[in-house]
């Protein structure tokens, strides 16, 4: 068990009334162990049945879990308490989003854009208007420019989940595009493409070694999240961070549609 | 010669498309125990393989996301799996057609003999 959520589970059982049971069960969602998060945040939202934090904290432990139906209705529950709750607005953007209501997915969002906790949603609502077909390649455009002159902002348009984190390395480990986002927030793409740096090319002699012909992809599990990598243009590499959640298809998916991002959009800025 | 960890590779190494299992030192790549069957490049591979493990755990806890419980690296003949205690890393490489998830569980079961 982690000193912090030792800590944290014996402060609670001291205090079974304290608060303490959000940042225990945030630290144990973050760990993947969804099932124990789950029970922990239903028994504080019990004795705090109008918390927003709570409904907040128990609605993306249902994300990660794929129930989105309880998720939205414990979006609905923080909105009732605080109708300005930008995560609750983003959340149940995401949600009708993938329930294919995209008509709310946007109105959510939009709410979610001029909430002051909101952040950006640019990228988030171009996907739903996309999808939604209310506009068509001059969105595409717009976003390819946001990207091209914000390269942070590279995956945005692919990555939905708040969870999910994409970092364009190139061969040194020097970052190209996107961002690697700690759990706690904090953007650790040097410190990452740091340690990463070189791995391409030792991959590449392992197999050679191996006579195992071309690498396809690096995935790693850690007790916080599912990391995978693959090879980008120019022996840049893609690296992708998603929630223990995240069904390994699904991360697959992820990094596929990430790799063909960081192609286009490397081929675009050279030609640039 | 076998090693208290011989009988942890005899196990990896009978599972259907394994080619070989080998333990290894991640600080300096060098091989504690193997059993090998794809010639004489164990060696180096162990080497390059611990040192890929030693990154994916060094950008793991840059990134504060704790430790590393199973690494797996994909290629067009074959994968490369891969679990570490301390300073040990405990590796497999198979074939494609192998039983990747059978491989996992084997090797974080195997993990406790690393201790």
């Amino acid at each position: 068990m982690a000193p912090d959520i030792r800590r944290l589970s014996e402060e609670l059982a001291r205090d079974p009334s304290s608060m303490v049971f959000l940042p225990l069960a945030e630290a144990l969602r973050q760990q993947g162990q969804l099932d124990v998060a789950l029970k922990i945040a239903q028994r504080g939202l019990e004795r705090h049945p109008r918390h927003a934090g709570a409904h907040d904290l128990v609605a993306r432990i249902c994300v990660d879990q794929g129930d989105l139906t309880r998720a939205g209705d414990e979006w609905e529950a923080v909105l009732r308490v605080s109708p300005d709750h930008g995560g609750a607005l983003k959340g149940l953007g995401y949600v009708r989003f993938q329930q294919g209501r995209l008509d709310e997915a946007e109105q959510f969002l939009a709410q979610a854009a001029s909430s002051a906790d909101g952040g950006d949603m640019s990228a988030a609502l171009a996907t739903v208007r996309r999808s939604s077909g209310k506009v068509g390649v001059e969105a595409d455009d717009v976003e390819t420019a946001t990207a091209t002159l914000d390269p942070k902002r590279l995956f945005a348009e692919v990555l939905i989940d708040p969870g999910q984190t994409a970092l364009l390395l190139d061969a040194h480990g020097y970052v190209l595009g996107g961002m690697y986002v700690d759990p706690d927030g904090s953007d650790v793409s040097h410190e990452v493409g740091a340690q990463l740096s070189g791995i391409t090319d030792e991959v590449r002699r392992a197999m050679r070694h191996l006579a195992m012909g071309e690498w396809r992809s690096i995935m790693f599990e850690t007790e916080a999240a599912v990391v995978a990598m693959t090879a980008a243009p120019d022996d840049a590499l893609v690296v992708v961070a998603a929630s223990r959640a995240t069904p390994l298809g699904l991360l697959r998916r992820l990094v596929a549609r990430c790799t063909e991002r960081a192609a286009g959009w490397m081929t675009g800025g050279m030609q640039a | 010669m076998s090693s208290a960890f011989t009988p942890v590779l005899d196990e990896l190494t009978r599972h259907r498309g394994v080619r070989a299992s080998l333990i290894v030192s991640e600080s300096d790549g060098l091989v504690v125990d193997s059993k090998l069957r794809f010639g004489e490049h164990g060696d180096r591979v162990a080497a390059l393989a611990a040192s890929i493990f030693r990154k994916a755990r060094l950008s793991a806890r840059a990134a504060h996301l704790g430790a590393v419980s199973f690494l797996q690296l994909d290629a067009e003949h074959g994968r490369v799996c891969a679990v570490g205690r301390g300073d040990l890393v405990l590796m497999v490489v198979a074939d494609p057609a192998a039983n990747v998830g059978l491989i996992r569980v084997e090797l974080l079961k195997a993990l406790g003999h690393l201790a």
